[in-house]
Parts: structure tokens; C-alpha cells; sequence
């Protein structure tokens, strides 16, 4: 989930290394930084109240050595002005963030048993027609669904396995008002 | 209920026919946060306002905040089985309820769903009714002219309610609200015989919300042991339903009243009560974290009654030219919302916006119910502002007296104690009054037929009754009217027919029954 306060600071971040024509160098960095905090047993040291500030600034400094003015600068400011929470989502922010700007969407096709390369692509490319930008799709395996496939990009979800039609009748066969009923 | 394999397999036919059906995508979301019936959302892009949507245990709820990144709703089921995670879907069906003749006489939820355990309800698609609708406007509508008795005399007689008006009923706990509400209920048996296919019956709403479970079963069994259920529908919403469920209850009340108003038919809608369901929509909005106002009420509660309210209305005769959206024209839609005051206090919030929408009120005392003034209106500041033009002639004419009569009395009553010390003159308004307090007493669960409430108000007004010790005012009533309906039946007759005021004729016949059964009476 990502409120609306990390959409607004990575959108400024965002927005100034295009203009720069930096966007490829901060990516890289926020994905490393997004990498280091989420790192088990790590992360949580940046975020842990009871340390100074001057302390886990210190410490995150260690992780920008090598990354762009931007992303130091972005930084330290969250910093500033107390927002180090935005941290948390950094790396899921910036990267929705660049998926919109290339008009891409990813998702989940979920399905009872693997699916080919052939099927995913042809999948994705109809799917991009609905919602009018280019979808990558990812497999994943559930053989709960016992056949067909359930795709979920973004908040959308299409729903044609055997489990979701099933469930579906099920509802159907309780709601329905049966003609013994009405006489 | 019994199934047959036929329907089934008919059901399972048509799915498989529409197996390859529509591949339309779906809204889903992610639930971030669950409790005390309330839900929040991450996802549900397309979600639309009130709309139904349904978690992955099959619970449903009602989205009700769409904010920029997440969806608030509220949850109609059991709040247990939704977890932090689950799915979330939308429907695409705005919330409806059930709707049509197959609801009359049967006992349902706020979702329209039967908890009488008479098994399911025959209806439609089509007779799903979303309970958020938009009031009649202006031109659609006509005054009020036609009388809604609720066969209680000081209610009849002082406080005339018409159809397609809204009267409140306010007052403390235990002063005898729903037992005004039910005897109404009882009454309206008159209009129709009690057939609901008869075109002319009223059709009767109650909405119990925030209720102890125990009072709607009673409720529910007096009005089945007086032949009242088969064109009653009780909407139930008992203490123990969710607080979204209490306060949608009067919405989807009032959609199953519309669908009848809507066809030309006459409704009365009984909302049992109105506090309560702000109470409900307050613990909603503020676990929705609305923002509170006064007495941390949400700053719509006033709204959340007035378009309630508003949908009451009596329909001009050329509606369905106007608006297709009615199949008839001429059709009324009463509301008798009740407001519980505490410790007397009108002024309170509620009791003041409530008052300030609805066409008069009918206020209860609990002074008056525990002297044995039963009902226990207080005539004094009890006011219908348009009922007067649905009273017949009758008894507007004999009305207005006994009002003059029963204002005398009150100026006076201080002076009560002080008996024969007072010049004859107060005597009399004295003696008066006493009768008229106690000819408007009524026991509970027997409204009485219009002509008879003409005839011993008349009786009372005309001063027949001064020589009657007050103690034996019930005696003479009863006597009296049993006298008027052996001997005279033509006059019950003719009041209720000619619709004008009593005749010369009439009268005396009145007057001589009097003396008769005075004389019976030994006095």
C-alpha cells in the first residue's frame, strides 16, 4: 500500500531526475537503497525510534556513498523534515511510479499448472488491449484453482478459473429464487 | 424448504449455457485494516459510492468512503471471518433491496433478506430497488387531503395525520410510542379488510432499529393475533445487527413503502426509532473517522434524516406523466418516524432537526402516561401542520370544541384543588375538562372507528356527560356506542358516508341516546 505522503515525495524525486536526465543513475540508487532497508534484520535499525536521528542519518550516509547528488539530497531532506517513514515504501513507490511514466503495468497470472512463454505473452498482449498499456505477466502456481486462470494487474482482476466459476455458481445456486417458492 | 432436482439442474442448465459469458474484469482489493465492523481498503480503482462489495468469506459490506488511497466500508455480516489481507471484490450493484407484494406479511433484515424462517422470497432481479432514491419533486406531488386514522380519539380528533404526511412521535421511554404505532397498524385493517390485494388497504411498514430482539418478536405477535401481518411488513434491525445494518434498515424500509407509493398505493412507514439510528450512524462515521460535530454526531445527521424523511409524499394524480418512473399516480407514502427524547429534554439535537422536518409531532409525557392518561399525548404542544385538511367535517367541527374545552381546562386545572370554592362558571370548564380528559383515554390494542369517535366526542362536547361522574365516563362510552350501533345504526352510517357535518338529525338521535343510557346508568 503506499500512502498518499511517499506518492508525493517520490513524484518530486521522480519529476527532477527526468528533468536532469538522471532517471537511470536514481533508479539504480533507490533500488539499492530499497534493497539494503528491506534486508532482514537490517532495515528496521534506520526506522527504530529509539536511536538518534544523528545516529541512523549517519549510518544511511554510509549507504549513499556512491549515489547520485539527487538521491542524497532526497534523502537527507526526508531527514529534515521527520518523513524517513517514506523510506519504508521507497522502492515500490519509485518503481509504480516508473511503470506509469512508461505506460507499463505488471501482474500476476495465476494458474493450476505452469503456463508457457506462448500463453503469457498472448495472455498479456490481450489484456494490454483492454487496459490500454503494455502488461508483463508473471506466473505463479496455485493448484487450488484446479483449471484455467486468474490474472490481477493492478486492481483489476480477471477471473476465469474452474475455483472462481465454481464459487460463482455457488453464490448463483443460493441467491437464486426457485420457482417452488413463488407459487 | 424442499429443493427439486429440476430447478437445480434448470439453474446449472443456464450456467452452462453463459459458461463462456462476458470476460468482463472486475475491481479487487486488498482489506489493510478490519475492525468493530468496519473495513479499509487498498485497491477497488473503479469502486462506486454505496456499493456493494464482497470479501473473500463471502461477507459482504458497503463502501462508503472513496478516498485517495483507500476505500472505507462497512462490513453486513460477520466481521470475524474477514481478514487483514483478503480479497476484495466489487459488485457492481449499487446496495438494493427486495421489493413487491411478496414482502407483505413477512419479517426481514436491513438486506431485505426473511428472518421469519418462512423460507425464501419470491422475487426478481427486477424487483431489486437500490434504498438510496431520490425524493418526488415538486410537480410530482400534491397536498395532503386524505385522512390516516390511527384510531386513537386524541389523536383523530387533535392531531389529524394525513396521508403522505410525516408526524413525529417523540417522547421519553415508557410513555407508550410503539404501542401508538402498532394500535395505527391494527387500525388500518379498516381501510381495506385487511386484503392486501385490495387496492384501498394500507400498507403498513415497521422498521424497528436498535430495538431489544424480544420487543419485535412482540410486536410481530400482536400484530399477527390481530389479523395485521398479512399487510404489514416489519423491517427488522435489532440491537444485537451490525450499527450499519440498524442505520440502513430505515433506507431499505422505505425503498419496499416506495415501491407500493410508486403503484398507486397507500403506505404508512413506522421508523421505531430515528435516535437510535443516529446513534448507529454516528458509531459508523466515526469508526469510518468522519469527522465529528456536535455531541460528535457527523455533520450529515441531519441529512441522513431529511432525505429520509422527504420520501414521504403524496403523489399528484399525473406523476407517471411526469416521471416514468411511477406506474401510478396518487399514491402515499406516510411516515410515523419516532424520536426517543431523554428526560423530557426536545431540545436535545436529534429531537430539534427531526421536529424541524417532519409536518408536526405527537408528543408523549410520562407525567400524563403514569396518571393513567393513556395514551399520554399531550395535547398542548402536540401539532399536525397539515393533517387539519384530511379531517372530515364531522370532526373538524367537534374538534375545534373539544380543543377550546380541553385549553380551558388546562388554564385552569391549578385551581382544581381548591373544588367548591370557585364561582360556578370555573366549576363547569372544570367539570368539563375532566370528562373530556377522560372520554380521549383508550386501552391498547382497540382503535376505534372514525363515527364512533364523533359520537362521544360529540356526546362530550354537547356537555352530556357533566352529570357522569368521571369515574364512569368508560362505563357510558361503552354503553353509549353499544346503544347508538343497536338502536341507531344509520347515524354511524351516515357520518362515515356523507363525509359532512353532523346533521340536525343526527344529533338529536345522539342527544336522546345519551339521556337513555344515562337513565340505564341510574342517574
Amino acid at each position: 500500500m503506499l500512502d498518499p505522503v511517499t506518492t508525493r515525495y517520490v513524484e518530486a524525486l521522480f519529476n527532477l531526475a527526468t528533468r536532469e536526465g538522471v532517471l537511470d543513475r536514481v533508479e539504480r540508487d533507490v533500488e539499492k537503497l530499497a534493497g539494503e532497508l528491506t534486508a532482514p534484520g537490517v532495515g528496521e535499525f534506520y526506522f527504530d525510534a529509539r536511536l538518534s536521528q544523528d545516529a541512523r542519518r549517519l549510518k544511511i550516509d554510509s549507504l549513499l556513498t556512491s549515489a547520485h547528488q539527487l538521491t542524497k539530497n532526497f534523502v537527507h531532506l526526508l531527514f529534515d523534515k521527520r518523513r524517513e517513514d517514506v523510506l519504508r515504501n521507497l522502492g515500490a513507490a519509485f518503481h509504480a511510479r516508473a511503470l506509469a511514466e512508461r505506460n507499463t503495468a505488471e501482474g500476476v497470472v495465476e494458474s493450476a499448472r505452469p503456463l508457457g512463454a506462448g500463453e503469457i505473452a498472448q495472455l498479456a498482449e490481450t489484456l494490454g488491449r483492454k487496459l490500454g498499456k503494455s502488461v508483463t505477466l508473471k506466473n505463479e502456481i496455485d493448484p487450488g484453482l484446479v483449471g484455467g486462470v486468474r490474472v490481477i494487474v493492478e486492481s483489476k482482476m480477471l477471473d476465469r478459473s474452474v475455483r472462481g466459476r465454481l464459487d460463482g455458481l455457488r453464490k448463483k445456486m443460493e441467491e437464486a429464487p426457485l420457482p417452488s417458492a413463488q407459487s | 424448504m424442499d429443493l427439486r432436482p429440476a430447478e437445480v439442474t434448470s439453474i446449472l442448465e443456464k450456467e452452462i449455457a453463459n459458461y463462456q459469458g462476458d470476460a468482463s474484469m472486475q475491481s479487487v482489493g486488498t482489506v489493510l485494516s478490519v475492525g468493530d465492523g468496519v473495513a479499509r481498503v487498498w485497491g477497488l480503482d473503479d469502486c462506486m459510492m454505496n456499493e456493494l462489495l464482497e470479501f473473500s468469506g463471502g461477507v459482504r459490506g458497503v463502501a462508503l468512503n472513496l478516498e485517495e488511497d483507500n476505500v472505507g466500508c462497512v462490513l453486513l455480516g460477520d466481521a470475524t471471518q474477514v481478514k487483514e489481507g483478503d480479497q476484495v471484490k466489487t459488485t457492481g450493484r449499487i446496495i438494493s433491496v427486495p421489493t413487491g407484494p411478496s414482502l407483505l406479511g413477512r419479517v426481514v433484515n436491513a438486506l431485505g433478506d426473511p428472518v421469519d424462517g418462512r423460507g425464501p422470497l419470491a422475487v426478481s432481479e427486477d424487483d431489486y430497488w437500490q434504498i438510496e432514491q431520490p425524493a418526488p419533486s415538486v410537480v410530482e406531488r400534491k397536498g395532503v387531503f386524505e385522512p390516516m386514522l390511527t384510531g386513537l380519539k386524541a389523536v383523530d380528533a387533535m392531531i389529524p395525520v394525513g396521508r403522505g404526511q410525516r408526524e413525529l412521535v417523540i417522547g421519553d421511554r415508557q410513555t407508550g410510542k410503539s404501542a401508538l404505532l402498532v394500535d395505527t397498524i391494527i387500525n388500518q385493517k379498516r381501510t381495506g379488510g385487511g386484503d392486501p390485494e385490495n387496492p384501498e388497504q394500507m400498507i403498513c411498514i415497521y422498521v424497528a432499529m436498535g430495538q431489544k430482539q424480544s420487543t419485535v418478536v412482540d410486536v410481530v405477535n400482536r400484530l399477527e393475533a390481530a389479523g395485521a401481518m398479512p399487510y404489514t411488513i416489519v423491517v427488522s434491525a435489532p440491537a444485537i445487527d451490525e450499527a450499519s445494518m440498524q442505520y440502513l434498515a430505515a433506507y431499505a424500509g422505505c425503498t419496499m413503502g416506495e415501491r407500493f407509493r410508486d403503484e398507486g398505493r397507500h403506505v404508512v412507514i413506522m421508523y421505531d426509532d430515528l435516535y437510535k439510528q443516529a446513534l448507529a450512524y454516528r458509531q459508523v462515521m466515526l469508526l469510518l473517522r468522519r469527522p465529528p460535530g456536535r455531541e460528535a454526531f457527523p455533520g450529515d445527521v441531519f441529512n441522513l434524516h431529511s432525505r429520509l424523511l422527504e420520501r414521504a409524499a403524496k403523489l399528484a394524480d399525473n406523476a407517471p406523466e411526469i416521471n416514468p418512473r411511477y406506474k401510478a399516480g396518487g399514491g402515499s407514502l406516510t411516515a410515523l418516524p419516532v424520536v426517543e427524547t431523554q428526560e423530557s429534554d426536545v431540545s436535545a439535537y436529534i429531537p430539534t432537526n427531526v421536529i424541524s422536518i417532519t409536518d408536526g409531532q405527537i408528543y408523549l409525557e410520562s407525567n400524563l402516561f403514569n396518571a393513567g392518561v393513556r395514551p399520554a399525548v399531550n395535547a398542548g404542544i402536540s401539532v399536525s401542520r397539515v393533517g387539519g385538511n384530511a379531517q372530515t367535517k364531522a370532526m373538524k367541527k367537534i374538534a375545534g370544541s373539544l380543543r377550546l374545552d380541553l385549553a380551558q381546562y388546562r388554564e385552569l386545572q391549578a385551581f382544581a384543588q381548591f373544588g367548591s370554592d370557585l364561582d360556578k362558571a370555573t366549576q363547569q370548564t372544570l367539570r368539563r375538562g375532566e370528562r373530556m380528559v377522560e372520554i380521549l383515554k383508550q386501552g391498547q390494542y382497540v382503535p376505534m372507528a372514525v363515527e364512533d369517535q364523533i359520537m362521544i366526542i360529540y356526546a362530550g362536547t354537547s356537555g352530556a356527560l357533566d352529570e357522569v361522574p368521571a369515574d364512569r365516563v368508560a362505563e357510558f362510552e361503552k354503553s353509549f356506542l353499544q346503544h347508538m350501533a343497536d338502536a341507531n345504526p344509520d347515524v354511524g352510517e351516515e357520518i362515515r358516508t356523507s363525509g359532512q357535518e353532523l346533521s340536525d338529525d343526527a344529533k338529536s338521535k345522539l342527544d336522546d341516546a345519551a339521556k337513555a343510557v344515562k337513565a340505564q346508568m341510574g342517574l
